[in-house]
């Protein structure tokens, strides 16, 4: 019984994951996906490194050309994750969704796989761009230590993504809001300039945030750190990440049984 | 002509309205060039540089904020149109398609020069950042020039984005580029040479150098000639947009698929 069930949750999570692909991926076009995945992320790179080097010295523009690469995480987790889960709302599908006996919690996580997965390959093409026109370096680097920032950081900043998509869920402008979480990031996370240049304050939403653990320990990998030495700030990151989960799953249970007792699935 | 005037001003009121339908709206225009300032006034403020580069950071961010709500609000009212199945009816009207989008254009134009108060109040508050060497007269033709600039670059854009859905997603992704190679935030002057050339054809790359040099002392301040090629080149875009208008007329009246477009 046990094992049955673990199994139909499982093939829920999978089918929810291909739906939401095929029906939510707002990339799924090739110029989507050009225009959106590579021309904005090359350009973004470009103008930070260049503002960076403009004003720090050109020697320090692989610093900027890293911290840019991981940032594009939070393209696929904030905008991705956002977008497949207030969707449901603008595609008029939340009364159906929420009329399944699915489990709620395996749909709501199955929102951020592929986006997940879309984030690591964004960052790979951010990485590609460092190298071949920033000078990033990595022969000092612990490549796999690396890799598996990048993949912790994609994970953290789709939680939050689960969050503010929750959010999407009750109001019309979520693609507004994903906008400013995205673009605050560059700011609070570390990723253009220490966070302890932030007045002490802001620092405490900056380590509230992904991102801002994940950035830090990819600089320390890539300057060839051990992963006893970045340990705590990749568990600090994956912990991050979950809590704006679990809270976008709190809060959109909490919305969900709103929209039950006042059946306005689609008014509020 | 009386009646385009009127058309091009209900259009314009039209467009203001709408854009303060919704309270999140505002952050378009009040918190995106805030972040963009915010960014770059911490980079630029790095210890040990120059604080006359603080002027980028406080006037980057706004150039910033208005480029994106003059080009992409008012080049996406069309996209609104289609999305909301009222680009039939307005190819329908007797008024030409330029007279709406004109009004569309200054609407978007207003708001986005809102964009300089938040991120000039964050340059003087938040890092004591002024502009000591402003020349008022000339940073006011500058903004003027600039201003035109924006205001053609979006009438032209405009047909591009109601012949091509697509059209909008490919110069959306153009649309960081812009700030580099316009030099919104750093001089093009640090850029490759070829990519000051490109820049070189960008109406914004003159305007926006003549509105810093309105603010510096150093450097060279041939602001007449640079706003003549701003302009210049404004009028040429201009030109293209004449045809790239009859094409959408065309399209519009003859196939009768735009909306598909």
């Amino acid at each position: 019984m046990g094992v049955s069930r673990i199994a139909s949750e499982v093939a829920v999570f999978a089918r929810s994951t291909y739906f939401q692909y095929v029906a939510l991926f707002q990339w799924a076009s090739v110029r989507g996906y050009v225009a959106y995945k590579i021309l904005l992320p090359v350009d973004q790179m470009l103008f930070f490194v260049e503002l960076g080097a403009y004003a720090t010295g050109p020697e320090n523009a692989a610093y900027f050309a890293l911290g840019n690469a991981l940032q594009l995480t939070a393209n696929a987790g904030i905008f991705g994750v956002i977008a497949t889960v207030a969707n449901e709302r603008h595609f008029g599908t939340l009364p159906i969704l929420l009329g399944s006996p699915a489990n709620r919690l395996v749909t709501f996580m199955s929102r951020a796989v592929v986006n997940v997965l879309d984030g690591i390959v964004t960052v790979i093409i951010g990485f590609a761009i460092a190298i071949g026109l920033f000078g990033l370096d990595l022969h000092h680097a612990n490549i796999p230590l690396l890799a598996l920032c990048v993949v912790v950081v994609s994970l953290s900043t789709a939680g939050l993504g689960l969050m503010f998509g929750s959010i999407g869920l009750v109001m019309r402008d979520a693609i507004i809001v994903a906008n400013v979480i995205y673009y605050v990031m560059l700011v609070l996370c570390g990723v253009n300039f220490p966070v302890s240049r932030l007045p002490g304050a802001v620092q405490l939403i900056s380590y509230s945030l992904p991102l801002t653990r994940g950035v830090e320990a990819a600089r320390e990998a890539v300057a060839g750190a051990s992963f006893g030495q970045v340990a705590g700030l990749l568990g600090g990151e994956l912990l991050v990440g979950l809590a704006w989960a679990l809270a976008g799953y709190a809060l959109f249970a909490t919305l969900e049984g709103w929209a039950r007792r006042g059946g306005m699935q689609e008014a509020y | 002509m009386r009646s385009l005037v009127r058309a091009a001003f209900s259009s314009l009121r039209l467009t203001l309205r709408t854009r303060v339908v919704s309270g999140w709206m505002y952050l378009n225009w009040l918190v995106f060039p805030l972040i963009f300032a915010a960014a770059g006034l911490f980079v630029l403020s790095t210890p040990g540089g120059s604080s006359s580069r603080l002027v980028y950071g406080v006037l980057g961010g706004g150039l910033i904020g208005y480029w994106s709500v003059a080009y992409i609000d008012g080049g996406n009212g069309i996209q609104d149109e289609r999305w909301q199945g009222t680009l039939e009816q307005v190819f329908a009207t007797p008024t030409p398609l330029w007279v709406i989008i004109l009004g569309k254009v200054a609407g978007a134009i207003l708001f986005g020069l809102l964009s300089f108060v938040p991120t000039a109040a964050l340059g003087y508050f938040g890092f004591h950042a002024v502009l000591p060497q402003l020349d008022p007269s000339r940073f006011v033709i500058s903004l003027g020039v600039l201003t035109f600039t924006f205001f053609c670059i979006a009438i032209t854009l405009t047909p591009l984005f109601a012949l091509w859905r697509w059209a909008f997603s490919m110069v959306n992704g153009f649309e960081i580029a812009v700030y580099v190679l316009c030099g919104f935030m750093f001089p093009v002057a640090i850029l490759a040479p070829w990519a000051q050339g490109v820049a070189g054809v960008l109406a914004p790359t003159w305007a926006v150098r003549a509105l810093y040099a309105s603010t510096m002392a150093e450097g060279p301040h041939d602001l007449v000639a640079w706003w003549l090629v701003a302009v210049g080149l404004s009028l040429l875009y201009l030109c293209g947009a004449y045809f790239l208008y009859a094409l959408v007329e065309r399209r519009a009246r003859v196939s009768g698929q735009l909306a598909w477009a």
